[in-house]
């Protein structure tokens, strides 16, 4: 579904990726870890187009989504949650759900598209006058998840979903980003919280200093002493 | 005295509603753009010239020329994005702009003004009052035309506020001035709200030219002196804060009107930026604005 390929990217002449190589299957759910400033966040960014990359190529469901701008990557079928999440904080929970459909063609379509949301996320239902910089951290996490689904992306790009969470909320956002993809939902998920992603992914990829660093399914990665080790923390079982 | 108070508060809000066409729009551009207009007075002439050109030359019906001032000053304000400060803000890319948007739009204003210059000529042009008379209140008597210049103003406004709290673009406008990486996250094209902010903010500049036409007279430079005067309204009521621009647009002109009780009506002008000066010091955010944390 997703194939980066070769990927470099970064900020100014600050290269930050440096021959970067994913894929994501459909409907799959794969993790992105890898220490601080290995490019994680960069390479989601480059994907969905906030950063133009000088070298490589990247491809969504077989056709070129290089270069594309966020909004026309948006229209292709990707979605993104920023590591902030990214809310309009002054905005009402509906006007941020009401943006969330903005490429849709008509209100009713908007309109349908927000229950749907609402029926998913019944704790936004309560919320809807509230203002959305109001709302408590984890509530914020899963109006940012709400609204990048209201036009049914294919494929979601998650940045640190868990980051500045309480134990309890990452439990519900992780239930939230599992139950999404057992809807068929493709995933690629950025983060920190290791043993998180670990427990739900199928897939892992590392990075470190901008370049491939492993592949694999999180029980190969836990049975690499090496990559545990250098990547994990021995803390890791 | 009650009498002289309330002659110079009715003559105080009949301003404001300029000022508020004026400053709504800088600070609307300035918000969702980060782009200080300094060719905003020019379009406030354009309109004023549009207006001229439809009132007197086409003979047109007042209000028909108001309008379509007012849309001929938007319409020619889509250009200003696209062929000015969208290659700029490509070639800056995430690179600060410094004064490099003051800059461009210095130059918009002496090409604007140097242009309305060489297809108007500098002569003062003179549009009739759109509407006659005055409105006799007994403690003083108000211009139907001042009158018309305040109404239109609010119903503009009002407009304009309803737009952006409830129609899909306005929402999208109010969504960039927010977080603009969020707002391309929805879908919403950056470079399509940048062009009908500009064009919308210009449009209320337009607007108020050709509302005031029949008071200031028409002339290249006839803007210039409300850009400078807006721009010390906008700081006071909070950089790109349109609530805090309408307010402020009001205590500036208040304050004028007022003044007069206790300073010669020469120096009238300074109001503006002694009002801005003592709001900077006491509360530097603005009246409406947010103070930044650190």
């Amino acid at each position: 579904m997703l194939v980066v390929e070769g990927v470099r990217a970064g900020y100014g002449r600050l290269e930050i990726l440096q021959g970067v190589s994913l894929t994501v299957e459909p409907g799959a759910l794969v993790g992105l870890i890898g220490p601080n400033g290995a490019g994680k966040s960069t390479l989601l960014k480059t994907v969905f187009g906030y950063l133009r990359p000088g070298a490589g190529q990247i491809l969504f469901e077989g056709r070129p989504v290089t270069g594309l701008r966020p909004d026309q990557a948006r229209r292709r079928g990707l979605g993104y949650v920023a590591q902030d999440g990214g809310l309009f904080a002054e905005m009402t929970v509906h006007d941020n759900l009401v943006l969330g459909g903005y490429v849709l063609p008509s209100r009713r379509a908007v309109r349908a598209a927000i229950e749907a949301a609402l029926e998913r996320f019944p704790v936004l239902r309560d919320r809807r006058r509230q203002v959305a910089g109001s709302l408590s951290g984890g509530e914020q996490r899963i109006l940012a998840l709400a609204r990048a689904l209201v036009t049914r992306p294919r494929l979601l790009l998650v940045d640190e979903p868990s980051a500045a969470l309480a134990p309890g909320m990452i439990d519900r956002v992780y239930d939230a980003l599992v139950a999404l993809h057992r809807t068929g939902l493709a995933l690629l998920i950025v983060e920190q919280n290791v043993e998180a992603i670990l427990g739900v992914a199928g897939r892992v990829f590392v990075l470190d200093l901008g370049r491939n660093a492993f592949d694999g399914t999180p029980a190969e990665l836990r049975g690499s002493d090496r990559v545990r080790r250098l990547y994990l923390g021995e803390a890791v079982a | 005295m009650l009498e002289s108070l309330l002659e110079f508060a009715i003559q105080g809000v009949v301003l404001g509603g300029l000022y508020a066409l004026f400053a709504v729009g800088l600070s609307l551009i300035f918000g969702v753009l980060d782009v200080i207009n300094i060719a905003h007075g020019e379009f406030f002439a354009l309109g004023g010239y549009l207006a001229f050109a439809g009132i007197v030359l086409l003979r047109w019906p007042a209000g028909a020329g108001v309008v379509a001032a007012a849309i001929g000053t938007g319409l020619l304000g889509l250009a200003v994005h696209p062929l000015l400060l969208g290659p700029l803000r490509r070639r800056l890319g995430r690179r600060p702009a410094g004064p490099l948007y003051l800059v461009l739009t210095l130059g918009l204003s002496t090409f604007l003004q140097s242009t309305l210059l060489l297809a108007a000529g500098g002569e003062y042009l003179r549009v009739p009052p759109h509407v006659r008379g005055v409105l006799d209140l007994g403690v003083t008597a108000v211009a139907y035309q001042r009158l018309l210049v305040l109404g239109a103003a609010v119903l503009a406004l009002a407009a304009l506020f309803a737009f952006l709290a409830h129609h899909r673009q306005g929402l999208a406008i109010r969504a960039v001035a927010q977080n603009p990486d969020a707002a391309q996250a929805m879908g919403i094209p950056l470079g399509r709200v940048h062009t009908l902010t500009v064009a919308l903010g210009v449009g209320l500049a337009g607007l108020g030219g050709a509302l005031m036409a029949p008071l200031f007279n028409v002339y290249p430079a006839v803007g210039f002196p409300l850009t400078i005067k807006a721009f010390a309204i906008v700081i006071v009521g909070g950089m790109g804060n349109l609530a805090g621009a309408l307010l402020a647009s009001f205590v500036v002109s208040l304050a004028e009107a007022f003044s007069v009780m206790a300073i010669p009506s020469e120096w009238q002008n300074l109001i503006a930026f002694v009002v801005m000066i003592a709001v900077l010091l006491l509360r530097p955010q603005g009246l409406l604005g947010r103070a930044v944390v650190r």
